[in-house]
């Protein structure tokens, strides 16, 4: 029998029945949505993540007491270990052959006041010089401290352009001062803007020297190390050589773990990778547990359509429907049922995305192969589901078909 | 309908069962009903030349469903021959039976089961379907049946826009569509008031007229009056079979030309 056919006495049935089959199609529609928002989701978080947290940081090793803390029990330990110093950040530019800048710095949030304007929850960062290096940080006005400045402890500081722009409107900044923790500090340059990472400002900081954060802010805080290797190192040889050399000023003996983290970009790519693994995973499990579902419930309500139909197959039959015609009427009806819900949730998965897209920075962007993956098994549950449905039509007797009421 | 203008008049001769359309020879068919069978044919016998106009009688349980089901190809027989065209029927597959119904057979029921979402026209398209005709001569010869009788200005209203007797000429278009050798009515008039009975009583007498050959199923004397031989069941055999005269119908023929 012609499928254009088939097709139609399908497409009467949906129209004949709108609610019934909304409520029918609901698992697939929830499954295509899944997949389509999912995946549109972790590729926006995939580029976003690659461009602006994993370039900046990819040639650098960091070091710094805690490293990648997973769990309540390794934060304790880590608690425990002693804090990194200026003295070991020295040893690494001192010993290391494949490092090219060694800086060490350290963070606080605080207040940061101009004449009578005051910004809180600033960071300030107290570092050694090469901080622009390590950093990727440019200036748009001023200069960059250097060494013979954090070798002087100079009370000097170079501002984000956020700062610059919150406490100085309409002067230029350079060679102003503000005040944090009580001490002067003399702006000698603004930072070049790098918008939001995840929502938070890149630009609300400040950095000054290493010396003038300690003389406001007290010494007792663990160093954050930060080693650049000599251009054309693979990174893993610059960590290795790092993992060494602290190892030995630290005097962790052979065969303990290091008493310290370090880390590179690839340390939180491959973090990252297993994180958005199990998002998957956790997706297909959801996305097999609502077809299944939906698979069922398409199967039952097709018997249903059987049974209320059971006069019209007899009469098909009377009038030389074989089996195979009957067939291919149900398991047409089936699918084209499976498929509208798989249309259904590619709709709610596409506006999803576009929302999140309008409402989040994350880039999330339709993939048109889970679109096209989805809806394929979607209309495959209608196909499976719909066998035993379909037979059952085809095997009814004629005779007890036409006489049923 | 083939040939539209044959002028057949059967009545007064005697036909020839040579060779005729149905041979039906000592055809049994039993049903187990748990541990006791039911003999709904016990032997029964009978030939149907091409061109007859037979009204098959009985009261209920007499068996002349079941002779209706079997002649129809619904169901086969338990035992004994019965051969269509020359065709013995009863080794027939599901499918073989299915293209024969297509083919052979054209059903008419008392409940005119009519698809409730399609329109006239596609009703009467539908064993057109399933002879794997192409869309557009579908189309074409449904219009004519409807127009033959006589429904070509309701071809695309749906059933429930259709009174009893129009439903049952979509009905009969659909039966005839196909030119089949046998149109089977089962209790044509039973659903239908007696004005518009002996309507449709009347467009059935034309067909026939036009040389299909037409078996009716009923228990009603009158409508059985308007065949020309009446043959009579009971308990799963024949009782009677003889030919009669026909009362002239008494209004003339509703979709004559």
């Amino acid at each position: 029998m012609a499928q254009a056919e088939n097709l139609k006495i399908a497409l009467d049935a949906i129209r004949a029945n709108k609610l019934r089959t909304v409520l029918t199609v609901l698992g697939n529609v929830v499954a295509v949505m899944s997949v389509i928002m999912v995946v549109a989701v972790i590729d926006g978080v995939n580029t976003y993540v690659g461009e602006k947290i994993l370039e900046q940081g990819l040639q650098v090793v960091t070091i710094d007491k805690y490293g990648l803390i997973t769990s309540d029990d390794a934060y304790r330990d880590a608690e425990k270990r002693r804090d990194l110093t200026l003295r070991e950040s020295q040893a690494l530019e001192r010993r290391m052959r494949l490092a090219s800048r060694v800086v060490a710095q350290v963070d606080a949030v605080k207040r940061v006041r101009a004449g009578r304007t005051e910004l809180a929850n600033v960071q300030v960062r107290g570092s050694t010089a090469g901080y622009d290096e390590v950093g990727k940080f440019e200036v748009t006005e001023g200069r960059h401290f250097d060494a013979s400045d954090v070798e002087r402890r100079r009370a000097v500081t170079v501002i984000g352009s956020e700062v610059a722009a919150a406490l100085f409107p309409v002067a230029d900044p350079i060679g102003q001062s503000i005040k944090v923790g009580g001490h002067q500090l003399l702006v000698v340059g603004v930072l070049k803007s790098r918008g939001n990472v995840l929502g938070q400002s890149q630009d609300n900081l400040i950095v000054t020297t290493l010396g003038q954060f300690e003389k406001m802010f007290g010494s007792r805080r663990s160093l954050t190390i930060l080693v650049k290797g000599t251009p054309g190192t693979p990174l893993e040889r610059v960590e290795d050589e790092a993992r060494m050399v602290l190892r030995a000023e630290r005097h962790v003996p052979v065969g303990k773990p290091d008493d310290f983290g370090i880390a590179t970009a690839e340390t939180f790519r491959a973090l990252y990778q297993s994180l958005t693994g199990s998002i998957y995973a956790g997706t297909i499990a959801l996305v097999a547990i609502s077809l299944v579902v939906g698979g069922i419930v398409i199967m039952n309500i097709m018997l249903v359509a059987v049974t209320e139909r059971t006069r019209e197959i007899g009469l098909r039959k009377s009038l030389g429907a074989r089996r195979s015609d009957l067939i291919g009427q149900f398991l047409c009806e089936a699918v084209v049922l499976s498929t509208f819900g798989g249309v259904l949730g590619v709709v709610a998965g596409i506006g999803f995305a576009l929302l999140v897209r309008v409402v989040t920075p994350l880039p999330a962007s339709i993939q048109p192969w889970s679109v096209l993956i989805s809806l394929g098994v979607a209309s495959s549950v209608g196909l499976f589901f719909g066998v035993y449905p379909a037979t059952r039509a085809a095997e009814l007797d004629p005779i007890v078909a036409l006489r049923s009421e | 309908m083939s040939e539209p203008a044959s002028p057949a008049a059967p009545a007064t001769e005697t036909p020839s069962y040579e060779g005729a359309l149905i041979q039906i020879r000592d055809v049994r068919k039993v049903y187990v009903m748990g541990l006791t069978e039911v003999h709904a044919l016990d032997g029964v016998s009978i030939d149907i030349a091409r061109g007859e106009y037979v009204a098959v009688m009985g009261p209920s349980g007499s068996g002349k469903s079941t002779l209706m089901n079997v002649i129809g190809c619904l169901d086969t027989p338990t035992s004994g021959s019965y051969k269509l065209s020359g065709t013995e029927i009863r080794d027939r597959d599901d499918d073989e039976l299915a293209r024969i119904r297509n083919r052979e057979i054209g059903f008419i029921f008392q409940t005119f089961n009519l698809l409730p979402r399609a329109d006239a026209l596609h009703n009467v398209e539908l064993p057109l379907i399933y002879s794997g005709t192409p869309s557009k001569e579908r189309r074409e010869r449904a219009r004519e049946m409807l127009e033959l009788t006589g429904l070509s200005d309701r071809m695309h209203h749906r059933p429930n826009e259709l009174s009893g007797g129009q439903r049952q000429r979509v009905a009969i278009a659909r039966a005839l569509v196909n030119h089949p050798s046998i149109v089977l009515a089962d209790e044509p008039t039973g659903n239908l008031d007696s004005k518009t009975g002996v309507e449709i009583m009347a467009l059935l007498a034309d067909i026939h007229r036009r040389g299909n050959t037409v078996i009716l199923v009923t228990h009603e004397e009158d409508i059985a009056a308007h065949a020309r031989r009446v043959v009579r069941l009971r308990d799963g055999l024949i009782e009677s079979d003889r030919p009669q005269t026909v009362r002239t119908p008494a209004i003339p023929s509703a979709a004559a030309p």
